[in-house]
């Protein structure tokens, strides 16, 4: 079959396998941590208000945070016991969040289920929707935004393909990886769910080559399930972007300024299928996700973890740090986010910790610009990147718009190829950030 | 929270290849034309090169002290340029326009725009059409001897530096005809060019097609002497700069549709200037010209952006 792919992207660690070699191969293992600490800030929007107060006993799956405004989801408890704590704590982001503390009495005791709405094949598509939303589904691939809203569409719109991203195009993650090997049936349950729901007949699964179990795995899941397939696609960062992955999968492009359903077709992870499924068949929540902890620990591993658990809690179980730590990321190597200390929850949209040691964290320094156009050949999107950085480090806003700043999709290329090792996305991120503040300030004119 | 590691932006990886592996690079693929302009014209020809690399990187620092700027000579910038414009002078270039011409460059020409990356002109190329100007019989026909293989320097001297008179085409290939330290020897550029397209330091694109279109056009012309797209190809300076010259990142378009624009324009001004022009080689004023159109070009011709055009179905 033909391998399908986009312009541009890069190959970082190409030689090593993308940093996935570590933990392709190990199973997945539950970790069950004493405690965890549910930030209600879970999913893009505003945060979920807490329904519990310390000292309530909860059970596992009971809703603990009630969703505030439109993009809003319930959160649940992860592990039944006693809330401990319901306070603010930093996280990852720059302000602190609310988060439930529950100490967990391993007895996973669980709230009745939500009621049953038969499975993902004979579910009545208008209640598909509403699960999703009660689950807390929200994107588990990393940008966290809640499912049901990327499902619920203005009636002249419509969709003709769903495409489950499998393409883990990230370096060092094999979450998806392992899920699509050792649990393939519940992805393929919950992508006709949502093909069901959308009334939607085409769907498809999209796995970068470097996965041939997961593609072989995948496939064998799809026999015999009606209007659902695998297509193979090129390893190249960023693969699993989902403006890429829509023309690498379709040969279409989502207009600027538009959405994925502007051009009919939905993207969703392949572990949210697969929690959407257990949302439909078994009504159960969103409370645990497989994350793989990696870098410099003793044993790396893809744990299921409960939402919630804390990093140094999942990293103690994986024995610990071998060297001294110089980094930990959460995320892969091309997005993560580098985390102060090993004192925050997972999330449902973090699919890796990666430590790194002192000599691996390296502190870049920035040169001169040579022009060299290396990331001009890399960006995906098209843009030139060391121009638009030239208008950054002036703080012009009007002109780096005007060199379409707004279309970067922030996915560290033009950085990671940069011989003068120039913070071009970190400026572009900064930059897109300052362009959307000021017009919000000019009350909302552009 | 208290920080116990190293915070920073993503990517938290880069690749291998820095500024200076680069320029390092660059220098290793010059390595063959330099010995095979030691091995032609003799040990001066070393020594004109030397004063060029000293001199330039000399330049870039001394201007840097003095303007209070951080010294880069440590990304081999200035070593490049310093070698450039040594390989395309004649070995009878004296000390003293060595080492004016690498002020020239690095200080006229790069520092004074604001260092590497800044420059619009290629610097060594600007030194050696400064020189060109205001020496011409120090840098014209008479100063290009033959290779002597060591023997003495005025051994014997050639009419024209472009040797479409008569010398067959292994002798072009192989460097056995008068001209620059560096552009005689098209085996030893070739070898360059090759490890330069393996460290994937230039792509083939811009000296293929100047190459391409300079021949095909001087044949098409049937000036300066030149008989067949072959001679044009390996005569003169023409694969010496469209490898090591044209490529400069920093005077050439970003975007590969400007390269091509770039590129092509070179072949063309080339074939013009020496088919129709007064001086018989025209690469260091075609690829100057360029240089001076690059932002132009960058300006105009960009690339499609995602989602611009929509062309689904």
């Amino acid at each position: 079959m033909k391998k399908r792919s986009f312009k541009g992207g890069v190959h970082p660690l190409s030689r090593s396998h993308e940093g996935k070699a570590l933990t392709r191969n190990e199973k997945v293992r539950e970790f069950i941590p004493e405690m965890v600490c549910i930030p209600m800030n879970l999913h893009l929007g505003a945060p979920s208000e807490p329904c519990v107060k310390k000292g309530d006993q909860v059970k596992m799956g009971q809703v603990i945070g009630t969703p505030v405004g439109a993009l809003g989801l319930p959160v649940h408890a992860s592990v039944s016991g006693e809330v401990l704590d319901v306070g603010e704590k930093q996280q990852l982001g720059a302000a602190k969040v609310t988060c439930v503390t529950i100490k967990n009495d391993k007895l996973d005791t669980w709230v009745d289920p939500m009621p049953d709405i038969g499975n993902c094949e004979t579910a009545d598509p208008k209640l598909i929707i509403q699960r999703i939303k009660d689950a807390g589904a929200s994107g588990m691939g990393g940008a966290a935004f809640p499912m049901h809203i990327k499902l619920t569409i203005q009636d002249e719109k419509y969709a003709d393909t769903i495409i489950l991203n499998g393409a883990e195009c990230e370096t060092h993650l094999t979450g998806d990886f392992r899920l699509m090997v050792e649990n393939p049936v519940p992805i393929v349950d919950g992508l006709r769910a949502v093909m069901r729901a959308m009334n939607c007949d085409n769907g498809i699964i999209a796995i970068e080559d470097n996965k041939p179990e997961a593609i072989e795995a995948m496939r064998r899941a799809c026999e015999g399930r009606s209007g659902v397939q695998v297509r193979q696609l090129k390893t190249k960062y960023p693969q699993g972007s989902e403006k890429q992955l829509i023309t690498a999968v379709t040969g279409r492009e989502v207009p600027r300024g538009k959405l994925p359903i502007d051009c009919h077709v939905i993207v969703m992870n392949v572990a949210t299928a697969a929690a959407v499924a257990d949302a439909v068949n078994n009504g159960k929540p969103v409370v645990r996700r497989i994350t793989t902890v990696t870098g410099r620990v003793k044993q790396p591993s893809n744990l299921l973890l409960r939402i919630g658990t804390l990093a140094e809690d999942a990293i103690e179980f994986c024995g610990g740090y071998t060297n001294e730590v110089g980094k930990l990321v959460a995320g892969g190597m091309m997005t993560g986010i580098a985390a102060p200390n090993d004192d925050f929850s997972i999330t449902k949209a973090m699919g890796g910790l990666v430590a790194l040691d002192t000599s691996e964290a390296i502190s870049y320094v920035e040169h001169p610009c040579i022009r060299c156009s290396r990331c001009v050949a890399a960006c995906p999107v098209g843009l030139n990147p060391a121009t638009i950085k030239k208008y950054c480090d002036a703080n012009d806003l009007e002109g780096a718009k005007q060199h379409n700043v707004m279309d970067c999709i922030v996915c560290g290329c033009c950085s990671y190829t940069c011989p003068a090792n120039r913070f071009l996305t970190a400026s572009f991120k900064n930059m897109k950030d300052k362009i959307i503040l000021t017009s919000r300030r000019n009350g909302g004119k552009k | 929270m208290n920080a116990k590691f190293k915070v920073s932006t993503a990517p938290h990886i880069r690749t291998s290849h820095t500024t200076s592996r680069i320029m390092l690079d660059v220098l290793i693929a010059l390595i063959p034309t330099l010995l095979a302009g030691i091995y032609l014209f003799g040990l001066r020809s070393l020594m004109v090169v030397a004063i060029c690399v000293i001199s330039c990187v000399a330049s870039e620092f001394v201007f840097e002290l003095v303007a209070k700027r951080p010294i880069t000579v440590y990304d081999f910038s200035a070593a490049v340029t310093g070698l450039l414009l040594g390989l395309s002078l004649p070995v009878t270039a004296p000390w003293w326009m060595c080492v004016i011409g690498s002020i020239v460059a690095i200080m006229l020409v790069k520092q004074v725009f604001g260092g590497i990356g800044d420059n619009f002109l290629n610097p060594a190329l600007t030194a050696r059409a400064v020189l060109l100007a205001s020496w011409p019989t120090r840098m014209s026909a008479a100063a290009y001897v033959a290779p002597n293989y060591f023997g003495s320097i005025d051994a014997k001297t050639a009419a024209t530096p472009l040797a479409g008179s008569g010398a067959s085409l292994i002798d072009l290939l192989l460097g056995d005809v008068p001209g620059s330290i560096g552009e005689v020897c098209k085996i030893a550029i070739l070898i360059g060019f090759a490890y330069l397209l393996i460290r994937r330091v230039i792509s083939w694109h811009v000296p293929i097609i100047i190459m391409l279109s300079t021949s095909l056009l001087c044949w098409v012309f049937q000036g300066g002497g030149i008989s067949t797209p072959l001679t044009a190809l390996l005569s003169g300076g023409l694969m010496f700069a469209a490898v090591f010259m044209a490529t400069d990142y920093t005077t050439s378009p970003m975007t590969a549709a400007g390269q091509l624009i770039f590129a092509v324009g070179i072949g063309v001004l080339v074939a013009v200037i020496r088919s129709f022009g007064s001086y018989p080689e025209g690469v260091t004023y075609a690829i100057l010209f360029m240089n001076l159109v690059t932002p132009l070009i960058d300006k105009y011709v960009r690339p499609r952006i995602y989602g611009e055009v929509k062309k689904s179905a």
